[in-house]
């Protein structure tokens, strides 16, 4: 999940140095995932109406479905 | 021209295939020399890939949407990374090529219909790619013209007759 993330972040930013994703799970299995970049290349992360967050969002829904798991992004 | 046609091939292949392996979806990426809808309104510079392998539904989605946020992905990466803009078009076991076939036939039927009838014909709503195929394959049609209507989701194609109804 994690390195899926980090790879479409990396290819998009201006900093890929600092992108950094941190994966959390809770008890009931529900995995999340915290992006952080440099604040420059936050709205290359989001996209125009969260249309990248939002296809990241759909890949990893597809990774999860296949792990029968559920995961959340989040951009912090 | 046609030198970076074939880097841009080649980058967006390389980041279809890791995006795929990252995914865990195992498949052969293959480059295609065009895309059909083209026909209507050639593009000779968009850069087509089609995906191969088992049971690839997955990469597809409810009406096309894995596949559509897999193709903007490789677009907006692919772009970052050559500086350049081309059209990628991604498609999944011609998965596409088979929709861009029945809707050209949809297509026709329609004019048929509405060049008969004089009657305008709303289609049902559908995605941007799938209204441009209607949109281009009507857009030399002798007798009848199309129009977009509604927002977002419900977005739909009209055909009307060019001559107005008796």
């Amino acid at each position: 999940m994690k390195e899926l993330v980090e790879f479409i972040a990396k290819s998009i930013v201006d900093a890929p140095d600092e992108v950094k994703v941190d994966e959390e799970t809770n008890e009931e299995g529900l995995m999340t995932l915290k992006l952080q970049v440099a604040d420059e290349d936050k709205g290359r992360v989001i996209g125009k109406q969260g249309r990248i967050a939002e296809a990241m969002r759909t890949l990893l829904r597809v990774k999860a479905a296949k792990a029968a798991t559920r995961v959340r992004l989040e951009i912090v | 021209m046609a030198e970076d046609k074939e880097d841009v091939t080649e980058v967006a292949r390389e980041v279809l295939e890791t995006l795929l392996d990252l995914l865990g979806v195992s498949a052969r990426v293959t480059p295609l020399p065009g895309f059909l809808v083209e026909e209507a309104a050639p593009a000779p510079t968009s850069v087509t890939l089609n995906v191969e392998g088992e049971d690839l539904g997955i990469l597809i989605g409810r009406r096309g949407q894995t596949l559509s946020s897999l193709q903007y992905l490789v677009r907006i990466i692919v772009g970052h990374q050559t500086k350049t803009w081309l059209p990628i078009v991604i498609d999944v076991e011609g998965y596409k090529q088979r929709r861009c076939n029945a809707l050209q036939s949809l297509a026709w039927r329609i004019a048929e219909q509405v060049k008969t009838t004089k009657t305008p014909f709303t289609l049902e709503p559908m995605p941007a790619f799938d209204r441009r195929i209607i949109h281009l394959t009507l857009a030399t049609h002798p007798d009848v013209y199309t129009e977009s209507s509604g927002e977002g989701e419900a977005r739909r194609v009209v055909i009307l007759p060019k001559v107005p109804p008796d």
